[in-house]
């Protein structure tokens, strides 16, 4: 028998919301946050338990994108068919308005290495990626997102630039792109790319999401200057810069905070999101400027 | 040029191993090898906050610097299976109790195998008690065939030392508890659930928690009966289907055979 689909309670509004992690539970269910939406880990709320039940509530005032972290879209021996069951239960339960998984692996030899590892930007791995995209979309029988990583190396094989790779599944698949833009930001600077050009060259359409987050800078041993994606303070100036941009281009897009590491108060993360509001709001004036001139 | 699957093949020899050779060589030219230290640093620590979090009162008995030594070890030989931490250590207990430095603690593998076990109830998919006015409409002759299926998170478990003791004593910081344990007093039987509440540790004596385990094995009443000693089999049954320590039942086949379930044993 196919497993029922997964329906949407509540679409995500283009608007800014923030993710959401159990620090902040309870904080949410006692002040009912102004909130356009919320973002949860989905591997966070696999099996059953109190996570669930704080969901459940939540998710009955708050729209809920479930992002998840463990697929492994580009795992060379294939995606864990257990693993996507798990995923689709937790779908089946919370009925997000948007699911996304990242372009990385993290599952070799059945062993599940617990980050998003880099892939090498080649055709061989274009296709392993599109393959499970399709496998997860038809399971699901939903949409997904994929969000561009940040990677702290590359490989000598790699002959396709990260936006093409990223259009590419797009285009191939159908799925949608989630735009991190403090991971641009990351990518660029330890890789020497331009972030703007980056920004520039993905396709509108297909930009269904947009993540923020702070990331950290870090001299190594060798002198070397590297941004750590490390999701522990507030969205720096320069992402902010380019979040601008990425709006201008993509227009109004559902915005999400993200914050991982020395979570801080929910009123930090809620005046993040207020501070992304303003800047949807403005860019929808200069839409109208530019179409003016 | 490697293959994608080589490629993540010989990066999990830099994780998992600190073998790098292979992998370094498929790295851009201009990158430098530290770079998967990043990587190493992020895996080892995601991994040790995941057991630091399943193991509070075994991290507290050795120490913080201790667990962290002893989780890297135990990360690079058993590395998760499946991405879903919550899922992740259940064979800290055994390497624990096979650990040479850590031999002075003899009990040290049987708090981790109750914390273990506690996460697990914890984790477990929810399901509704079963429906006692269900159960109330087999007539009297069948009753002695239903098998029941036991709630996901009831957990039982058989210990050498007073690991629950310790346990509470540790995570309430409570030394003079912890002072006045005596680990001699034999094994203990365990019953772990999570409740509405929260999650229970209770004690059971023997008979009431081998009835239970058959229960929960599923063998029909008539089979948990034999052997129940002169446990009040009856009063017991009313206990765990109040507290909706089972989710379903069903009846089984007319006894021509003895049906024991698989994790039964005398």
């Amino acid at each position: 028998m196919p497993p029922p689909n997964i329906s949407v309670a509540d679409p995500i509004p283009a608007k800014a919301g923030i993710g959401l992690r159990f620090q902040h539970h309870q904080a949410v269910l006692d002040t009912n946050p102004d909130v356009a939406w919320m973002e949860v880990h989905t591997e966070n709320y696999m099996g059953g338990g109190t996570p669930l039940r704080y969901l459940d509530v939540i998710r009955r005032n708050t729209p809920i994108a479930l992002h998840g972290v463990g697929l492994s879209l580009g795992s060379a021996e294939g995606i864990d068919p257990a693993h996507l069951e798990r995923i689709r239960k937790v779908a089946e339960r919370i009925e997000p308005g948007l699911m996304s998984e990242h372009i990385a692996w993290n599952v070799v030899g059945g062993t599940y290495l617990a980050d998003l590892l880099p892939l090498p930007m080649t055709e061989e791995a274009l296709e392993v990626v599109c393959s499970h995209v399709d496998q997860t979309q038809s399971y699901l029988k939903r949409r997904i997102l994929v969000e561009n990583p940040s990677t702290y190396l590359s490989f000598g094989n790699s002959i396709i630039p990260e936006w093409e790779f990223m259009a590419a599944v797009a285009s191939r698949t159908g799925c949608g792109i989630l735009c991190d833009v403090n991971n641009i930001c990351v990518s660029a600077h330890n890789h020497g790319w331009d972030a703007s050009a980056y920004i520039a060259a993905l396709p509108t359409e297909a930009v269904g999401e947009i993540h923020l987050a702070g990331h950290s800078i870090k001299t190594l041993a060798d002198g070397s200057v590297l941004r750590i994606d490390d999701h522990g303070s507030l969205v720096g100036d320069e992402v902010w810069e380019l979040y601008r941009q990425a709006i201008a281009r993509f227009g109004a897009v559902p915005t999400l905070i993200e914050w991982d590491n020395e979570v801080p108060p929910l009123e930090v993360l809620l005046q993040e999101a207020r501070y992304a509001s303003g800047l949807i709001d403005r860019s929808g004036e200069d839409f109208g400027h530019a179409d003016a001139a | 040029m490697p293959t994608l699957l080589e490629m993540q093949i010989a990066m999990r020899a830099s994780l998992l191993h600190r073998d790098s050779q292979t992998v370094s060589a498929m790295l851009a030219a201009n990158v430098p090898e530290d770079r998967l230290d990043i990587y190493r640093n992020t895996f080892v620590r995601t991994l040790t906050k995941a057991l630091r979090l399943c193991f509070p009162a075994t991290e507290r008995l050795v120490g913080g610097e201790f667990f962290e030594g002893a989780a890297q070890i135990f990360i690079g030989a058993h590395p998760p299976r499946a991405a879903w931490l919550d899922q992740y250590g259940g064979e800290l207990p055994d390497f624990l109790r096979s650990f040479p430095p850590a031999i002075s603690i003899p009990y040290l593998g049987d708090v981790a195998a109750l914390e273990w076990t506690v996460s697990g109830a914890l984790h477990a998919e929810d399901a509704a008690p079963l429906d006692v006015a269900a159960l109330g409409a087999i007539g009297a002759k069948d009753q002695a065939r239903i098998r029941f299926v036991a709630h996901p998170s009831i957990q039982l478990l058989r210990l050498n030392y007073p690991a629950d003791v310790i346990w509470h004593a540790v995570l309430d910081a409570d030394q003079a508890a912890l002072r006045s344990v005596d680990l001699g007093t034999g094994p203990i039987d365990i019953l772990v659930e999570r409740r509405s509440t929260g999650v229970e540790v209770e004690r059971l004596d023997e008979q009431a928690w081998s009835f239970l385990a058959k229960l929960c094995a599923g063998a029909s009443i008539e089979t948990a009966l034999d052997n129940a000693g002169d446990l009040d089999c009856a009063a017991a049954l009313a206990e765990h289907l109040a507290l909706g320590r089972f989710a379903a039942f069903e009846l089984a086949a007319p006894m021509t055979t003895v049906d024991v379930g698989p994790e039964t044993s005398e």
